[in-house]
């Protein structure tokens, strides 16, 4: 069963034409790495998120594809050019058919 | 391109202000660190030394003196081949932000494993050897002959022809040539300073009460604080209330993390008082009805498993145990103990924006400055280690920061004020890093003569590598609790050692000498069960099994130090035990008395001790008796017992330890063969434990298979 | 101002004011097809290592540079890594970053996370967080749009994986 959580995004909500502005995204999950031991010594089965994708006005602008050593609460910074106002779609996807969306606009003027 | 000089700018204004004020003087080096650039005259030779014009020899010590010696045994290592005057000699912490800068350059710091002298002892005694060329090499270059000519000793250069200059006068030339790659070291015969036992650098201020520990650190403006965590481990704060210890006289705030509630004040009785009356309403999670009983079950279902991860398998012993004329089979087991050291856990922090400064007691000033570094959000550049020496390590201050990383927490609520975090003793008590519990069964195999042909070990106990060091646990067995089983000495054909790892929630850690505290209780005492079943000799029937091994060297050594080849004398009781440990070997002899069936005192203990080398011999004897203490004070009395999930003990008062007045005579016996380099730290303490429990068989029939004795009627009289 | 914490490349001076980069690059004990991976000169790189490297980019050559990788020195217990890599490029639609690997030597599983990038990203700056199972070497590897691979590598010491024992 998917433990897959929220996913919160900080991003400006207007930018100026061209501009390059900061995206941060992340989203609760647990990384389970599946390296690690239980109580008994025994191996805790693998679930992880395994991709990240945002678009921009329905165009892929990152895109991550996850392993185990991703940390718990998958972060990612990273940026974009402010090409014209629209929205973005950001969706996590993990290894039980999880899937976390989040949406947000940014202004373009 | 030199190191930048240390921005030495807040800890001068903090020293002058301390002495303006009358407060106590702040740590162990206060001079800061010293660079090639700085006053005048003053050099670095090897990032190791740092020599003044006035001859005055600075030694960088990476690793934590904690009352081991360490200030001085590795400092000796670096003198014996520098050839300086070992009367200007002073020893200085190596500063933890400076060695990040440079790169990690002194490499480890970590103070564990009986480890800092023979991690450190090539090294050092190389960047001694490499000093020492390098300042003969500047004095031959200012005298224009060659540096093969010069001789160096006492801090002072010669040559034949009458030229004579000393360390400091050549120091900064010195300082500017290349480091060599591989100077030559001497040969051990020729030591004159390593196997000497100078007057230690740190006993002096400790005896005098000069010393000034994390728990001493004042500071202009600073604050105290006192913290309670959740009693059940893992769990969280809900929600406190804190309406009662609001407006109470010097209370400043009360603080929470996710799991902790701290109350911070003008001074710590006032904090911790005012704690007492701040109410937690804790989320226990799961493990609110765990018990001392309830985790001997759970261990139990690793002896009763039935597919468990193999440690070790010679033979076959099982089918070697299906054949055997005898099987001798027993359960021992081993409670959680705490390291209780004498100085509860404090950190004092101040932070800022920009900057984080902590003054703690650790066994690894890395350790402490990743720790804070982490918790506080700032990059490693921008936090500064103050080590201090430790009241009390044995293993508690290294891996574990949790109050350094609490006492970051608390100063960054009010920045620019110093925060001093003291653990109360009871808080101490009931949130340490426990030895971990061990449950043990063994069997072995007699044939008809009474040889011992099968052995088969099935461990059932609580990892600490898995919340460490998880990288390092292969096919579910933990490399560090199989040893004395898994690594034992004793050639018996048909051996198997099986591992089932079982982790309480009570945090573990290491605790000194780790799984050489219980497993060879379990080994020695065991094999004496065996020794007793096949009607042999003690000594007789391990010489056999340890032929070709460095173990027999102790045994004979301690067999003639002891006298045990020579009856006892009246009402005294012997035993035994044969445990190499941390690289050194050892064996010891207990002798004890018993009175009224159940009164034992320990009259002698006798160890022989084989490191390889010795450094200190003092130090090492002192690790010997420390070692002894320690052994003696968790077989006879320590025990943490946990209920509804959390720790029942709170203090001295009912953990009870070893008293000074208990201590018995201890002899010392060190014979170092050479050719390697043993640890001393933790050796000295796997054989006492079950030495003691052979001589309460030997002297009342009873076999003693858990810890404490006194869990077994037996009290201890000094 | 804190001196960065970058070590893209590996500018290291020993005691005496030598430069040691020079020391470190050690181009012998590869494993043939994988270029010019930069590694300890007493350490060959780990065939785990190579292998995932082959996996993942065939037999092209990785050369070094124009990628910066920013850790910190040292990491508590490794479980949560700070990480910012940095490719030097115009971002255009000529000439950019296509994508950025991170490899860890010594993990169970040395790739970590791959990202795909574009023009539309306007700077090659991505941070994230991982987990270093112990004391090893951080590899960087960018793809530009010309098909060229570039790299930079990093040490962390993971301080847990040196408690004394």
């Amino acid at each position: 069963m998917s433990r897959l959580g929220q996913g919160r995004v900080r991003m400006p909500e207007s930018a100026r034409p061209g501009e390059v502005v900061e995206i941060r995204a992340l989203v609760e999950h647990p990384m389970e790495s599946g390296f690690r031991l239980d109580n008994t010594g025994k191996l805790i089965a693998r679930h992880i998120v395994e991709s990240f994708v945002c678009t921009y006005n329905g165009v892929e602008v990152f895109s991550a594809k996850l392993r185990p050593a991703v940390s718990t609460n998958p972060f990612f910074s990273f940026y974009i050019v402010a090409s014209g106002s629209g929205e973005f779609v950001f969706t996590w996807k993990d290894d039980q058919g999880g899937v976390a969306t989040t949406k947000r606009s940014l202004v373009v003027a | 391109m030199n190191t930048k000089t240390f921005k030495a700018g807040r800890r001068d204004f903090l020293v002058k202000t301390a002495a303006v004020s009358g407060g106590l003087m702040i740590g162990v080096n206060l001079a800061g660190t010293v660079h090639a650039a700085d006053a005048a005259g003053t050099s670095e030779v090897t990032h190791w030394i740092v020599i003044q014009p006035d001859d005055t020899v600075v030694i960088r010590v990476a690793r934590s003196e904690l009352g081991q010696g360490s200030f001085t045994g590795l400092v000796q290592l670096v003198a014996e081949e520098l050839e300086c005057d070992w009367s200007k000699v002073r020893p200085e912490y190596a500063d933890v932000n400076e060695h990040i800068r440079r790169n990690r350059i002194f490499g480890s710091m970590s103070t564990g494993g009986s480890r800092g002298i023979r991690d450190s002892q090539e090294y050092l005694r190389k960047a001694g050897a490499s000093a020492r060329e390098m300042l003969v090499m500047a004095a031959a270059t200012e005298w224009g002959v060659p540096a093969a000519e010069c001789k160096a000793q006492k801090s002072v250069i010669s040559h034949p022809s009458g030229k004579q200059t000393s360390f400091g006068r050549v120091a900064i030339a010195a300082s500017k040539l290349e480091v060599p790659k591989e100077p030559r070291l001497k040969d051990p015969k020729d030591w004159k300073l390593i196997g000497t036992s100078p007057a230690r650098f740190d006993i002096e201020d400790k005896t005098t009460g000069k010393q000034i520990y994390a728990a001493d650190v004042r500071l202009p403006n600073m604050v105290h604080a006192s913290i309670v965590q959740c009693p059940v481990f893992g769990g969280k704060v809900k929600s406190f209330d804190d309406s009662k210890v609001k407006g109470l006289r010097g209370v400043k705030s009360v603080v929470a993390g996710d799991d902790w509630v701290a109350v911070v004040a003008d001074n710590w009785w006032r904090a911790n008082q005012a704690l007492k009356l701040v109410t937690v309403d804790w989320d226990v999670g799961e493990n609110g009805k765990v018990t001392s009983a309830s985790i001997m079950q759970f261990l139990r279902t690793g002896l009763d498993a039935k597919d468990v991860p193999v440690a070790r398998k010679d033979g076959d012993a099982e089918a070697a145990l299906a054949n055997a004329a005898k099987v001798i089979e027993a359960e021992y087991h081993a409670p959680y103990l705490n390291h209780a050291t004498l100085e509860p856990q404090t950190a004092t922090a101040v932070a800022t924006d920009d900057r984080i400064e902590v003054w703690v007691g650790t066994q690894n000033g890395e350790s402490t400055i990743a720790a804070a570094s982490e918790a506080g959000g700032l990059p490693l550049e921008q936090v500064i280690v103050h080590k201090m020496h430790a009241g009390g390590g044995f293993g508690r201050r290294g891996v574990h920061q949790e109050y350094t990383k609490q006492a970051v927490a608390i100063a960054q609520k009010m920045p620019g004020t110093p925060v001093r975090l003291q653990w109360s003793r009871e808080e101490d008590m009931k949130q340490g890093r426990y030895r971990p519990v061990a449950l043990v069964k063994l069997r072995a195999g007699l044939d008809k003569d009474g040889n011992w042909k099968a052995w088969h070990v099935r461990q059932a106990d609580q990892s600490i590598f898995v919340t460490v060091r998880p990288a390092d646990i292969k096919n579910g067995v933990d490399p560090v609790n199989v040893r004395c089983f898994q690594d034992n000495p004793y050639a018996v054909e048909n051996f198997t050692d099986e591992y089932a790892m079982r982790n309480p929630h009570v945090p573990p850690g290491f605790w000194r000498a780790v799984a050489h505290t219980h497993n060879p209780f379990f080994r020695e005492c065991f094999i004496d069960e065996v020794i007793q079943a096949a009607g042999k000799d003690p000594v007789e029937f391990r010489r056999a099994l340890l032929q070709g091994k460095k173990d027999l060297g102790v045994l004979d050594a301690v067999v003639k130090a002891s006298g045990w080849d020579q009856p006892a004398a009246k009402g005294i009781h012997r035993g035994i035990a044969v445990v190499d440990s941390y690289g050194s070997f050892s064996a010891a002899v207990v002798e004890i008395a018993v009175t009224d069936a159940t009164v034992v005192q320990v009259k002698r203990v006798v160890l022989a001790l084989d490191s390889g080398y010795v450094v200190h011999p003092d130090a090492v004897i002192a690790q010997i008796q420390s070692g002894i203490v320690w052994g003696l004070s968790s077989a006879m009395h320590e025990e943490i017992t946990i209920s509804e999930g959390r720790v029942d003990q709170s203090n001295f008062s009912d953990y009870r330890v070893l008293h000074l007045s208990e201590t018995p005579k201890i002899e010392a016996v060190l014979v170092p063969t050479g050719g390697f380099w043993g640890g001393v730290g933790e050796p000295p303490i796997g054989a006492v434990i079950p030495a003691l429990g052979n001589a309460i068989f030997a002297a009342t029939g009873k076999r003693l298979r858990s810890l404490p004795f006194k869990n077994h009627g037996f009290s201890y009289k000094a | 101002m804190p001196e960065s914490l970058s070590r893209d490349n590996h500018d290291i001076h020993d005691s005496q004011g030598i430069h040691v980069a020079s020391r470190r690059r050690a181009l012998g004990a590869l494993a043939a097809g994988i270029g010019l991976i930069i590694v300890r000169p007493a350490r060959a790189t780990p065939e785990d290592l190579v292998l995932a490297l082959r996996e993942a980019f065939g037999d092209r050559q990785i050369a070094r540079g124009r990628v910066s990788l920013e850790i910190p020195r040292l990491a508590e217990n490794g479980n949560v890594v700070p990480v910012i890599v940095r490719v030097e490029s115009a971002m255009t639609p000529q000439d950019h970053v296509t994508g950025i690997s991170l490899f860890a030597e010594k993990n169970q599983l040395p790739r970590m996370l791959d990202v795909r990038l574009g023009p539309y990203n306007g700077k090659a700056v991505v941070s994230s967080r991982i987990r270093v199972a112990t004391s090893q070497q951080i590899t960087a590897v960018a793809q530009l749009s010309d098909g060229s691979l570039w790299s930079a590598s990093a040490e962390i010491e993971v301080v847990t994986s040196d408690c004394g024992l």
